[in-house]
């Protein structure tokens, strides 16, 4: 008896063992492609509506992530008093948590037919257009005046699919040339007795000067710089698709790249492995990537991946830890057009069931109307949620969150707060001047003729290829099982297929 | 000879669940001692088993910034627990005990009708399309804990419990000229109160620890529970520290403190941990006497 009891408890004691130490929770991070590309939108300018000639309507908003208190109180208050005014609806918020997120909750939604509109990217919208599930705004385009004035019109070709479009975008900022470069302290950097960074030499030196001075600061803070350092191993201009494919935006084709099994995929290993072996990566990269951030955060790294807005969004995480802290972004080479996915936030697209999908696209419209609406939908209310002085800086009294700012963020409309020098907001609004947009951007990839392939080889990149990428592992080694994994998962039959759907795409596009 | 392997085999036994317990101990204790630690020591040492720079702070903050928020669940979440476990116990248990009335023809249906579920089931659509379009427990309290309160597995297993009890009781009760409610409430529940007990913590320890059904039907924030909450804040976390982020927007948002998390973590399972060592007597007792006869 006591023996039999005593392997059962065993038996339990392993079972939970095991089912603890297992995680269901592999959420694939499906990464964005497409975006805006040269064209026209089929935008009319009829002024804009009054709201009182319109029947009254109800609609559904679906947002992520945290909804904050005074969010709550403005949503039954001024937003939705001013909403009534302008297009005669009544709008309900809902925040659902991130992970339901293009799938979860919002697919069910979707599903049974509920009556609401939210965010969405490419991905996502190439798949829900394909079960049918969000309306064509088409139709509706006009509607929109005042935001296609304030959105670039690149974005709206990213979210048409056969001509039809399925989202509205919002947002207009400058965002060529994403992680292209490095987002230095300037503070350490004129602390170790230099004044700017301009190639890999000179970003190798700052980390040295700045290591002798104070070693417990790591140097980078992510896994990832293929797109800083690409200006030493190639002299393309990569753009990458997703973590498999490139596009070379240096040549005007329509030939996509391996990335994986190129020589610069190569050289770029090697380049890593020096940094992870120097401590350039720390060594606790390899297993606790969160805590990169964090510690970039809290003002313990030296640089990061840059965009044109990190500097001052940086800032001010990084100021609570370090007041002092000051950033900014260094290319490690020139004469590359910065390329861009074009300059959108996000895009709203409206769900099939919804009984007025034109009142939603209003709603939309009101997003980026004009600076009065995005004052008091990014900021609250004048005097209460925040003061503004004689220059327009912007100083908030109440730091609630309500529709978030990245998702409104126009530049034609941003307010920036005192802490910001006037000459970066110059150089953030001129961040564009001499982009191109990518030569893929508006393509999405229909992933269902090779969805196996392309779960495995999500598979193999974690497990191999991104260590690899990293320097963690080194090439030499670790590449050619690798690169046996990446054939046996169909890597080829992948490529093929990419390059089939691209080419007939670009064809359409000359 | 044989006492002493029997002896060897304890000793074993016994190391074995010893080390078992200390690896489940280890994360609750690095959570506490995380909740009690200064959040820049916890970002530049990482975890410890005993606080780095001890301190308050942490609670202070959250009771601070979000004290009626995390009451409000709190008290959601008993308030659930508690009408949640109540019916459920109830409509278990009635359940239970007409499938194990031996005079009732239809017996083997029913009991074949709740056994069909644990086997099949319709999935997350259908059932999310019945919830919302057909029973409306979309943001109710009802939704809470309605879809939860009959668990098959905790049904047999009382099912079988009253099977256990002698049937000349019954028989007996029954020449007295009592009906089956009488007998049901004088006599099944009384005589099963282990089984009903053992059943209620499960049940009681399912509805604190859940956070789907507020997931998919509630959108109130008035409604939210303990957990959900919880979930919420977690999952907004990971997602942003993904770095999935930026394929929306590039979005820029200090994760929320380490140690926050930690005494998030503490708040919630705190009152289970409390109630559970005098509880589990109960636990052991019901499911070996509930499993005995089948």
């Amino acid at each position: 008896m006591n023996k039999k009891k005593g392997w059962l408890s065993l038996l339990l004691a392993a079972v939970f063992l095991v089912s603890g130490c297992s995680q269901g929770n592999n959420e694939s991070a499906a990464s964005s492609s497409g975006s805006g590309n040269e064209g026209t939108s089929s935008v009319t300018d009829n002024g804009s509506n009054d709201g009182s000639t319109l029947a009254p309507a109800k609609l559904k908003i679906v947002l992520y992530g945290d909804e904050s208190n005074r969010m709550k109180e403005l949503a039954k208050t001024e937003f939705y008093d001013v909403i009534k005014k302008e297009i005669n609806a009544e709008v309900e918020f809902q925040f659902l948590p991130w992970t339901e997120y293009g799938g979860g909750k919002t697919d069910l939604m979707l599903s049974t037919g509920e009556d609401f509109a939210t965010y969405t990217d490419a991905n996502y919208m190439v798949k829900s257009v394909a079960k049918g599930l969000y309306a064509d705004l088409t139709p509706y385009a006009s509607t929109a005046a005042d935001l296609s004035k304030n959105v670039d019109e690149a974005s709206f070709k990213a979210f048409q699919l056969e001509g039809k479009q399925y989202a509205i975008p919002v947002g207009n900022k400058p965002n060529s040339a994403e992680f292209y470069s490095a987002l230095v302290r300037q503070d350490l950097l004129e602390e170790a007795g230099m004044t700017q960074v301009t190639s890999l030499k000179e970003l190798e030196q700052f980390y040295d000067k700045v290591h002798a001075i104070h070693p417990e600061l790591i140097g980078y803070a992510n896994t990832d710089a293929r797109r800083i350092l690409q200006y030493d191993y190639t002299d393309k201009n990569l753009y990458w698709q997703n973590d498999f494919i490139a596009l070379d935006e240096s040549v005007k084709d329509d030939k996509i790249i391996s990335w994986f099994e190129t020589e610069e995929f190569k050289s770029y290993a090697n380049l890593m492995r020096g940094w992870y072996e120097k401590g350039i990566i720390p060594k606790y990269a390899a297993t606790n990537v969160p805590q990169l951030q964090s510690d970039w955060n809290s003002g313990k790294a030296m640089f990061w991946a840059g965009t044109a807005a990190r500097p001052f969004e940086g800032a001010a995480t990084i100021s609570q830890a370090v007041p002092e802290a000051k950033l900014v972004n260094y290319f490690l080479g020139s004469g590359r057009p910065k390329i861009s996915r074009g300059t959108y936030s996000t895009a709203f697209f409206v769900s099939t069931a919804a009984k007025d999908p034109e009142r939603y696209v209003m709603f939309f419209n009101l997003l980026q109307k004009n600076q009065e609406l995005y004052d008091l939908f990014a900021y609250g209310i004048k005097g209460t949620d925040y003061t503004l002085d004689e220059n327009g800086r912007l100083t908030r009294i109440n730091t609630d969150s309500l529709i978030p700012d990245w998702l409104l963020m126009n530049k034609n409309f941003i307010r920036f707060d005192n802490t910001v020098p006037d000459e970066f907001i110059a150089e953030y609004k001129a961040w564009d001047d001499g982009a191109i947009i990518s030569k893929g951007a508006g393509f999405n990839f229909d992933n269902t003729p090779v969805k196996n392939e392309e779960t495995k080889l999500n598979g193999v990149f974690t497990e191999y290829l991104a260590p690899i990428g990293s320097g963690f592992s080194d090439y030499d080694t670790a590449f050619p099982k690798a690169l046996d994994r990446l054939k046996a998962a169909g890597i080829d039959k992948y490529i093929a297929e990419y390059q089939k759907q691209f080419s007939e795409w670009y064809a359409k596009q000359q | 000879m044989q006492t002493t392997e029997n002896k060897g085999l304890l000793i074993f036994f016994y190391f074995c669940i010893t080390v078992f317990s200390a690896i489940c101990l280890v994360p609750f204790i690095l959570a506490v001692s995380g909740s009690l630690s200064t959040e820049a020591r916890i970002a530049a040492e990482g975890y410890s088993f005993w606080p780095r720079g001890f301190t308050f702070e942490t609670y202070e903050f959250l009771f601070g910034s979000k004290a009626q928020q995390i009451l409000r669940a709190y008290s959601m979440s008993v308030i659930v627990t508690m009408l949640g476990t109540v019916s459920a116990v109830l409509v278990t248990t009635a359940y239970a005990y007409v499938i194990s009335v031996k005079s009732f023809r239809l017996k083997n249906f029913f009991a074949f009708f709740a056994y069909f579920t644990m086997l099949f089931s319709g999935g997350t659509l259908p059932w999310y399309i019945l919830c919302t379009k057909y029973y409306h427990l979309d943001d109710t309290l009802l939704g809470l804990f309605l879809p939860y309160v009959l668990s098959v597995f905790l049904m047999f297993l009382m099912a079988n419990y009253f099977r256990s009890i002698p049937h000349e009781i019954v028989e007996s009760a029954q020449i007295d000229g009592a009906g089956h409610l009488r007998i049901f409430f004088s006599i099944m529940i009384p005589l099963g109160r282990v089984g009903l007990v053992t059943i209620s913590l499960f049940y009681a320890l399912q509805f604190w620890n859940d956070f789907y059904l507020p997931l998919m039907l509630v959108t109130d924030q008035n409604l939210y529970t303990i957990q959900y909450l919880m979930y919420n804040m977690m999952a907004n976390i990971q997602f942003l520290a993904s770095g999935n982020a930026a394929q929306v927007g590039g979005a820029i948002i200090a994760p929320p403190l380490e140690t926050a998390k930690m005494a998030m973590t503490c708040l919630t399972v705190l009152p289970i941990a409390i109630l559970y060592p005098f509880l589990q007597r109960f636990f052991v007792k019901g499911i070996i006497v509930g499993s005995v006869k089948g």
